[in-house]
């Protein structure tokens, strides 16, 4: 206990040299990149809670969450006890109480925030070791601040440099959806696939890593979806939504996505009777794939028959028949045979994808419901220059769609399924070692911190939290925390308060006693409330506005909050259940000194675009703008204590 | 034991010498038959290559060790003492004839691979020879086959073959000429002119298709036995569609061979393709024969690499300017064009005319102003071309220089028309759309060349085809490039445009990655590796065909000319050839039961087919090059193989 008193203070005084230094040095040179970069600056919606979520995610990634805890244990020493009594009560209305806490917050969002836009591109590979070897944070050594000093110059360089760089690089901030309901949000950056970016989520829910976990993207507009493919950059496709879009990302299981490649009999030898193929042995089936897959050329499946087209412009559906190519969709014109000489290409597949079209029977008249589109992917709303395809059933629709992304991507397709394999099988491994990791109280915070997602109810966790560590056996990283309300605990940040004010709190910290009972890493647990917010969960939870007022006594100053956007009513409960504070941290960003440049998020966000997934579910009370802001200069000082830290405990 | 007289003919002493009388024994062996035969020739000489062949009996003497008597080779046979290598005229995939030096003692299957030893071709199991069709008319084809090109001096390749650095066997070094003829083979013909390939014969429809691959020679059998004769010409073609391992590294003959015989059964409408395919077979065509005639280097241009410097770039000028935009202007400016051009945005109902505007390219979008003057202000419209789809739209002609762009948008298809004035100012700009719809700026490295290809292309239109001169530097006829279908169907000036379409994708290709992509885009093809056979199946009164492709059999109905069955190997139990009846059965899983005798070719042929495939999927990457010869006359072997 001592020690983590100890390495808390140590942790405000780098907190501080860090804020002093960076703020000045770093922050300059970025500012300018990011403005004249990003252009018209595209605002960042992005729900309140899903920032400080996803902050403390990146955060729990970088190991830091001991500064967290420490952080949050001073501030919600308090908070704390009355969070017990809520959870005792275990309803929603608990949260009021909580909201004082997350008055706090602001500061310490900010800071985080701008964190993770630097953090965000190596996300995932350090992420990944520093969950298998949970590093508490190296209580015993205390750096000396000159030493620290030192480092931090040397890092700032460095940084700078890298900053630089980064800020050429677009980043936006998604919010995903889970199967459940409840989402999570991530920071992107143009540079990520979507394999990193489901690496990441692996890591934050705790699924069980199989190969049909996959990205999804649903546009309400046209009623299509598509998975992305796992070696798409994420932003680029986002980044053709428009402003007002409702388009949303799920991360779901779809059996469909590597179908090909588990059964390509059914692909391959469609002409079949279905009985022959469902007893294809393993051998034949990787006899297949070396044939289509592994050969000079990939081989597309040969697939043909009627299918319906809408025309170009009229409402008609049109039988046609088809024939798929590698380079392209072909039907046979009337009066003609389909010798390949005659055939006409309705497309080739160079500029357009291929989307899932739901419930086109109503929409458009569709014989069956079972119809997929071909567009170029910027198209966002109906238009003639988009295909539309209708099949008999079920199983022709999963044949064509599938054929085309086999044209389309290649071999690309088969090399992702390559590697999502062996993330499944790898993953096996690392949970286990996690699960084992836990026992032991500084490893249990950690386990709930790679899961996102507070376990369970926030109540649950936070007695866990308080009372003892050790009994408190990590909350299970089951699938079920993705259903779980994700990363409450960050979001609600009650405790961050203290933030800046650190140094003075410490002290008063230490003497509360809380953070000695504090496994230092558990942070995530601690703050309970935010876990309503961030999910969807019990839209009961009120929203603590009043708990705001409170906070914006400290911050209130500071803290323009941002009054809530209207955009963000599409995000529901989860705003909802977010007091009002969540937009004051940006507010706080505001605050003078060094947390965060991020006041202005707008212009600040330079890749910003409007939060890419709405969430529709939620019950759409009050809504929040939260421009977050990538904003490079925010990121500095963040990634500055970060890697300070990591260097710090790398030393000892 | 009795003394008697065996003659044999001997072509070193002319050909009206009368044969040879030696005194044998019939426990005489070869070997000591040969040294009389030498003995009394008096000609002094290497005899080594020497073999007897016994005329009568279609057979070579090899086996030195065994007596005359175990030959069964009495007093009235007649043999003849011939060389083992003779020449032989070898039309290649490429479309030249070579003259060399083959064996006409060893079976087809080693014959190949000496020849493709000495040609420097990898896998030769994937080859074979092929009779030429039996010519009816006379003596004008010979003016007609053109130039012979004679490498008969060249070593019998044995061990291994020295190389030089560049691949190339040493020997092929040895003079100017030699080393020409490797160059032929390495690199890729010159696109034949329009009416050669008119000229040419075309299958029309399967059956046609079937009636070349009754023209294999046997593999298990030698030359000699199979009734070629020395200087005779002899096809070498792929013949089996299964590449193993192709790698631009070691296979630049190779490559280059299985491209041009690709290449000619698109022409030749040996596969099908479509009109997009064929666009797409032209433009690589085009490209490939260009970037031949440059020296073949390997010119990579990899975006990661360009990235990188512009990201380089921008860091330093960040950290040197500071605030100040002023220093963006100066030093990393990035490239733009600016220039009056006409819009059209074209709409239904309406006949706008083109408009004159003051454009500016910049990074990858273009905005327009009303006019020069006025392009400091806002510009009317931007137009970031990221995605776009590029079509030309020009006639050399008509002086008509329109770039046609496909802007995607939320709402769908932004469409818009730019009129250039001249073929300068339309080479860059389109070179700009072009770039810029992949995400690249006129900053990138491959802007000059995308002019220059641009240009290049245009100076096909102005120049008037002329159909007999082959492809020069940069004059082609389109028609060249395509199937007659297609040289009826369109104009060349029509022609031009579709195929400079498809060229803007494959522009930036090096030569080995042109030459692959063609190869993977013809491997691609539906009806790609099948070998057609018209066969009747037992019980059936019509004629089929059947189609033999690496991994399956495939049963076509003439009336319907659609496939009605496939087989997989994989459920191939067995396989057995009745030689009496000629008559091929076999066994699937399932006990299913197939039997055909064939109609266009020898039931050796499609025997050797099936085997041959069967072999191929043996095959596998540790392996290296080595050859399992046995194996493949087990599978591939008549009767007297087993």
């Amino acid at each position: 206990m001592d020690d983590i008193d100890a390495m808390f203070s140590d942790l405000l005084g780098e907190m501080d040299l860090l804020t002093q230094s960076l703020g000045v040095d770093s922050l300059p040179p970025e500012a300018p990149p990011t403005s004249q970069k990003e252009t018209p600056p595209m605002n960042f919606s992005a729900g309140f809670t899903d920032l400080n979520a996803e902050t403390l995610h990146e955060l729990e990634d970088n190991d830091l969450d001991a500064l967290m805890a420490d952080l949050v244990a001073d501030l919600s020493a308090t908070e704390q006890k009355m969070a017990a009594e809520r959870e005792g009560v275990k309803t929603p209305h608990s949260v009021p109480p909580l909201a004082p806490a997350a008055l706090p917050t602001p500061q310490l969002q900010s800071d985080l925030s701008q964190p993770s836009p630097s953090s965000s591109s190596t996300t995932s590979s350090s992420s990944h070791s520093s969950s298998i070897s949970p590093p508490p944070p190296p209580q015993s050594t205390k750096p000396s601040k000159e030493e620290i000093e030192a480092q931090i110059k040397a890092d700032k360089i460095k940084l700078a440099l890298e900053k630089l760089k980064e800020a050429k690089v677009k980043k936006l901030v998604v919010k995903v959806e889970m199967t459940d309901g409840s989402s999570k949000t991530l920071m992107v950056d143009e540079r990520q696939e979507v394999r990193d970016v489901l690496d990441n989520l692996f890591e934050k829910t705790h699924c069980d890593c199989n190969v049909n976990w996959c990205l999804y993207e649903t546009n309400p507009e046209l009623q299509t979806e598509r998975g992305f493919e796992d070696h798409e950059n994420l932003v680029e496709p986002l980044s053709a939504w428009t402003r007002d879009s409702e388009n949303k990302v799920l991360f779901q299981e779809r059996e469909d996505k590597y179908e090909v490649f588990k059964n390509p009999q059914n692909f391959y030898l469609w002409k079949k009777d279905k009985k022959s193929l469902m007893d294809t042995k393993e051998k034949d089936k990787e006899l297949l794939l070396e044939e289509n897959f592994c050969g000079t050329s990939i081989i597309v499946p040969d697939l043909e028959g009627v299918l319906h087209l809408k025309e170009d412009g009229k409402k008609s559906w049109k039988p046609r028949f088809f024939l798929l190519r590698a380079s392209g969709m072909y039907y046979v014109p009337k009066g003609k045979t389909k010798t390949s000489r005659d055939l006409v290409c309705l497309v080739q597949f160079d500029n357009v994808n291929v989307y899932y079209g739901k419930e086109y029977k109503q929409k458009y008249k569709a014989p069956t419901d079972f119809c997929f589109i071909l567009k170029h992917p910027q198209i966002q709303k109906e238009s003639q220059y988009i295909k539309y395809l209708c099949c008999e059933d079920a199983w022709t629709l999963t044949l064509w769609v599938t054929g085309i992304r086999i044209a389309k991507y290649g071999k690309l397709l088969y090399d992702n399924y390559k590697t999502a394999q062996k993330k499944a099988s790898g993953s096996s491994i690392w949970t286990n070692r996690n699960i084992s990791s836990q026992p032991t109280p500084s490893a249990t915070p950690k386990a709930k911190a790679a899961n996102g997602h507070a376990p369970q109810p926030p109540a649950e966790s936070l007695p866990k939290v308080q009372g003892n560590q050790a009994q408190l056996p990590p909350p299970p990283p089951s699938l079920l925390n993705d259903s779980l309300p994700p990363p409450p605990p960050d979001p609600e940040l009650p405790p961050p308060p203290p933030m800046p004010p650190m140094t003075g709190k410490s002290a008063t910290m230490s003497s509360s006693g809380f953070p000695g009972n504090f496994p230092p890493p558990p942070m995530d647990d601690l703050p309970p409330p935010p876990p309503d917010d961030e999910t969807e969960l019990p839209p009961d939870f009120l929203p603590p506005p009043p708990p705001v007022m409170g906070g914006s006594g400290n911050f209130g100053a500071t803290l323009p909050p941002p009054p809530p956007d209207p955009q963000y009513s599409a995000r529901t409960s989860t705003t909802d259940s977010l007091p009002p504070p969540p937009p004051s941290p940006y507010a706080a960003g505001g605050v003078p000194p060094p947390p965060a440049p991020p006041p202005p998020p707008p212009p600040s966000a330079p890749a910003v675009r409007p939060t890419p997934s709405v969430k529709k579910s939620a019950p759409p009370p009050p809504k929040r703008t939260t421009p977050v802001q990538s904003a490079p200069s925010g990121g500095d000082f963040m990634s500055e204590l970060m890697s300070a830290m990591q260097k710090k405990r790398s030393d000892q | 034991m009795a003394v008697w007289d065996l003659s044999v003919t001997v072509e070193e002493l002319g050909p009206d010498a009368p044969p040879l009388k030696i005194s044998v024994t019939s426990d005489l062996h070869i070997g000591g038959a040969i040294l009389k035969i030498v003995d009394k020739t008096q000609i002094k000489k290497d005899w080594s290559d020497h073999a007897l062949w016994w005329e009568q009996k279609q057979q070579w003497l090899l086996k030195p060790a065994w007596t005359l008597d175990k030959c069964g080779i009495h007093a009235d046979a007649r043999l003849s003492f011939t060389p083992q290598h003779k020449p032989l005229r070898l039309g290649m995939p490429n479309g030249i004839t070579l003259k060399l030096r083959a064996c006409f003692s060893s079976s087809v299957f080693r014959t190949v691979m000496g020849i493709c030893k000495l040609l420097n071709i990898r896998r030769p199991e994937e080859l074979s020879l092929l009779r030429p069709v039996e010519e009816k008319k006379k003596k004008k084809d010979k003016d007609v086959e053109g130039e012979v090109y004679d490498i008969t001096c060249a070593p019998l390749p044995s061990g291994t073959v020295l190389t030089l650095a560049n691949g190339m066997p040493a020997y092929f070094a040895d003079s100017p000429e030699m080393e020409a003829v490797y160059k032929l083979l390495s690199v890729s013909q010159p696109a034949p002119p329009p009416e050669t390939i008119v000229k040419m014969y075309r299958p029309m429809n399967v059956v046609d298709k079937a009636q070349v691959n009754g023209r294999w020679l046997d593999s298990s059998r030698s030359l000699l036995q199979q009734g070629v004769k020395e200087n005779d010409k002899l096809f070498l073609r792929f013949k089996y569609y299964s590449f193993h391992e192709l790698s631009p590294r070691t296979d630049a003959v190779r490559l280059v061979q299985l491209y041009e015989q690709a290449r000619w059964s698109i022409l030749l409408e040996d596969i099908e393709c479509t009109e997009e395919e064929m666009m797409l077979f032209a433009a690589l065509q085009y490209h490939i024969g260009k970037v031949s005639l440059t020296e073949p280097q390997m010119v990579v241009s990899s975006p990661a690499m360009d990235d990188l410097d512009s990201a380089l770039q921008c860091l330093e000028v960040k950290m040197e300017g500071g605030q100040n935009n002023t220093v963006d202007d100066t030093m990393t400016t990035a490239p733009e064009l600016h220039d009056y051009l006409k819009l059209l945005r074209p709409k239904k109902l309406t006949l706008k005319p083109y408009k004159q505007y003051w454009f500016k390219f910049k990074e990858t979008s273009i905005s327009y102003y009303k006019s020069k003057e006025e392009s400091t202000k806002e510009p009317i419209q931007e137009m970031n071309l990221r995605g776009c789809e590029v079509v030309p739209d020009v006639s050399v002609a008509g002086q008509k220089f329109c770039i046609r762009l496909l802007i995607p948008e939320a709402e769908g298809m932004n469409e818009v028309y730019l009129r250039c004035e001249n073929e300068q100012q339309y080479s860059r700009w389109m070179a700009g759309c072009r770039l810029a719809s992949k995400g690249k700026t006129l900053a990138d490295s491959s802007y000059s060349s995308e002019v220059q290809n641009i240009q290049s292309f245009l100076a096909m239109q102005r120049t008037t085809p002329r159909t007999d001169t082959p492809q020069t530097d940069e004059s082609i006829n389109t028609h060249s490039l395509v199937s007659p279908r297609y040289q009826k169907k369109y104009k060349a000036k029509q022609l031009t445009p579709r195929i400079l379409e498809a060229y803007q994708n494959v522009a930036q290709l090096s030569l080995s990655d042109g030459i692959q992509k063609f190869l993977q885009i013809w491997q691609a093809l539906p009806d790609f590796g099948i070998s057609y056979f018209v066969v009747r199946f037992k019980g059936c009164r019509k004629d089929e065909v059947l189609g033999i492709a690496n991994n399956r059999l495939i049963r076509i109905d003439l009336s319907v000319s659609d496939v009605v069955k496939t087989w997989r190997y994989n459920t191939m139990r067995q396989w057995n050839v009745n030689w009496d009846i000629k008559q091929v059965a076999i066994e699937f899983n399932g006990n299913v039961n197939i039997a055909f005798s064939c109609v266009t070719a020898d039931c050796k042929i499609v025997h050797e087919y099936i085997g041959g495939y069967i072999f191929m999927s043996t095959r596998n990457r540790d392996q290296g090059d080595t050859l399992n010869e046995e194996l493949f006359h087990k599978l591939t072997g008549g009767h007297e193989a087993l």
